[in-house]
């Protein structure tokens, strides 16, 4: 039999391995990485995770820790994925929105309705003469963001999306700085190859 | 004020436009109503609408129909676009509805029209009290001398001497009728001002903490610096003199002793027969102590934003992320009409775990076909008895048939039977006689006979039913 506060640790530990773990709606696992924060992360710094736990925002998760040492490092066992373009641009973007939001001094969620999404992203994506087809692009984008977990839509508003804050720790400056790079790179490149032509 | 102060003002300022605004009577009367006069804070969307709407619905029954012809969520939301400014609209934290709070502009406009309201009498003598009571605080508080400062603690001793004799001599000066309906008129003015401004402190707070957004992000010097600026520059939240004000008020209100003194002054006060009194301040201390809490609490969000948004790391990386989506808009302009393959690389949430051993070992199953050309269906025996009870036969009717058409002891063919009360409900009917389950009546079937049962089924097509031969019994 476990103790109720083993129960506890368990229960938080596998909360955090399925996802990041809201103040707002993980009420118990919050509790618990706030009472008993040192035994989960002890538990995960043996096999080389970290846990972020952040007070103002209201959200933790894991992390690959970061060692210097380069022969210390352990596997990697956070998986690291490559995103689409169009979801790589819409998520620069809100981003961006976020730190608008904040700096304007705006208290609670940033909602953005479907049409601001469209909005925001239109202008990136080629003009086409099918309006339609590309409508239809933004929309699974702002699907497989949602998937990402980075916006959520509201509860009984169904063309209504909350950018929510963990966006800020996933896509911080250095990974953002990398695909600015990248892009950058690309389009010198095809700028000077359409020079050639 | 000159002439152009004022255009502009009348011109922008949401409390004039307010009250300018044809549905002004609906906006005042409603809101007003809702945050002034009941005090209410910030409210999910869905309760005012509800609220709203009610108030439409009653508004609407007069002549003119077309009248207030949007719907309550249209309504709220205009009055809280910018170009109205009347309600303040915001997704709180901790909820997914939008919710809705009253802007200072809001109160004055209401504060106003409810100021038209023509005052039994107006009191000035008390205020002249009042007037002279600031004066004295605020020579005697920024004197220096202790010379000065004993002669005017002398000089109130005498006077409370003074009164301390007259009292034991038996003379008690009260105050006139007149004089405490003048005192009372102002306290209640007072204390609903007291009220109404809370919302314009929260709102100042939110107009400083702005400012110290917008320059803690435009700032280009060092931090040392800008917190240098920002203390002088008095932005900071807790030593602006709207903080400080608050803060002494708000303690102030919170001791016990100040509490239960409040609470007994105005138990007292409102007991006055002199007073006309109104019900509502014999608790206003509460509505103030929930006010100032309600301030207080967005205070210390905003104050804790804000520090949090000082904090090096976010300053540094909010800069870099501004610069770094420059960049990238830029690029992603540029290459809009050949798009990359390339993309953010982001760490996945989660570290999901599978384990072989979960899943089923492979499941072989007869692969389903699908012949959607049904062949013709064999003639087969099936039990129906399922099907025919699912119509309703009324058996204590059936019964009644018998009751009436059998004597006691004697018996009857069920197709006799039929014939005198013919069969309404089909096949059903007949299987209901047959499972009738009374005390005093038997059914039997006899294999060696044959009955026919003939009947009309609901369409009206004659219908013949061939069964052993049943006999009704009475015991």
């Amino acid at each position: 039999m476990r103790t109720a506060t083993e129960q506890a640790v368990s229960t938080a530990t596998i909360d955090l391995m399925r996802g990041v773990v809201y103040r707002e709606t993980d009420e118990d696992s919050w509790l618990t990485l706030q009472r008993h924060g040192a035994a989960v992360r002890d538990h995960f710094a043996a096999i080389g995770v970290d846990v972020i736990i952040d007070d103002t925002e209201g959200y933790a998760f894991l992390r690959s820790e970061s060692v210097d040492d380069e022969a210390e490092q352990l596997p990697r066992l956070v998986k690291r994925r490559s995103l689409t373009f169009n979801v790589s641009l819409l998520l620069v973007l809100l981003r961006k929105r976020l730190v608008e939001f904040e700096t304007s001094g705006h208290e609670g969620k940033l909602v953005l309705s479907r049409d601001q999404l469209v909005e925001i992203l239109r202008v990136f994506l080629g003009d086409s003469t099918n309006e339609a087809r590309v409508i239809e692009k933004i929309d699974t984008t702002i699907k497989q963001v949602a998937e990402l977990g980075f916006i959520r839509q509201l509860r009984g508003q169904p063309n209504h999306w909350e950018v929510r804050r963990i966006l800020k720790a996933y896509v911080d400056a250095a990974t953002m700085a990398d695909f600015a790079g990248k892009l950058s790179e690309y389009a010198d490149s095809l700028n000077s190859g359409g020079g050639d032509d | 004020m000159d002439f152009e102060t004022i255009a502009a003002l009348q011109e922008r300022h949401p409390t004039w436009r307010l009250l300018r605004a044809q549905n002004a009577p609906l906006i005042l009367s409603f809101l007003g109503g809702h945050f002034v006069e009941q005090n209410n804070g910030a409210t999910p969307a869905g309760r005012l609408a509800d609220a709203l709407e009610d108030q439409l619905s009653l508004l609407r029954t007069g002549d003119d129909e077309s009248r207030f012809a949007k719907t309550a969520e249209d309504y709220l939301y205009d009055w809280s676009q910018p170009e109205s400014g009347w309600l303040r609209r915001f997704y709180p934290a901790d909820s997914d509805e939008v919710h809705y709070d009253a802007t200072p502009a809001l109160e004055r406009a209401y504060s106003w029209v409810s100021g038209l309201r023509q005052r039994a009498f107006v009191g000035t003598e008390s205020r002249l009290h009042t007037v002279v009571d600031l004066l004295r605080q605020i020579a005697y508080g920024t004197e220096q001398d202790p010379q000065a400062r004993l002669e005017v603690l002398q000089q109130q001793r005498d006077e409370i001497d003074r009164q301390i004799a007259a009292a034991e001599a038996g003379e008690v000066d009260l105050l006139s009728d007149t004089a405490i309906r003048d005192r009372y008129q102002q306290f209640a003015g007072t204390a609903r001002e007291l009220l109404s401004d809370f919302r314009e402190v929260e709102e100042n707070f939110r107009g400083l903490d702005r400012a110290a957004r917008e320059r803690i992000a435009s700032w280009t010097g060092s931090k040392g610096a800008l917190l240098a600026e920002l203390v002088s520059s008095r932005a900071d939240i807790s030593s602006s003199d709207q903080g400080a004000s608050f803060q002494a008020f708000y303690d102030f209100l919170l001791s016990d002793d100040r509490q239960d003194e409040l609470n007994e002054l105005l138990t007292t006060v409102q007991r006055l027969a002199a007073v006309d009194a109104d019900r509502r301040l014999r608790t206003i201390h509460h509505d103030w102590s929930e006010a100032a809490e309600r301030t207080q609490q967005t205070v210390r969000q905003i104050s804790e934003q804000l520090r949090r948004f000082l904090d090096d790391q976010v300053w540094l990386e909010n800069r870099r992320v501004l610069d770094l989506v420059r960049q990238i808009e830029g690029a992603a302009l540029q290459v809009r009409d050949g798009p990359p393959t390339l993309g953010l690389e982001v760490d996945l949430p989660g570290v999901p775990i599978n384990l072989p051993f979960e899943r089923p070992l492979y499941d072989a199953r007869p692969a389903a076909s699908v012949d959607s050309l049904a062949a013709p269906a064999d003639e087969v025996e099936v039990d129906t008895s399922a099907l025919f009870t699912q119509a309703f036969v009324d058996q204590a009717r059936l019964a009644d048939n018998i009751r009436a058409t059998v004597p006691e002891r004697g018996s009857v063919l069920l197709s006799d039977l039929v014939e005198l009360y013919p069969v309404e409900r089909g096949i059903a009917e007949i299987v209901g006689y047959l499972a009738l389950n009374e005390d005093d009546l038997a059914v039997e079937l006899d294999e060696s006979g044959e009955s026919l049962i003939d009947f009309h089924d609901h369409l009206g097509a004659g219908k013949r039913v061939r069964l052993p031969r049943a006999t009704v019994s009475r015991r």
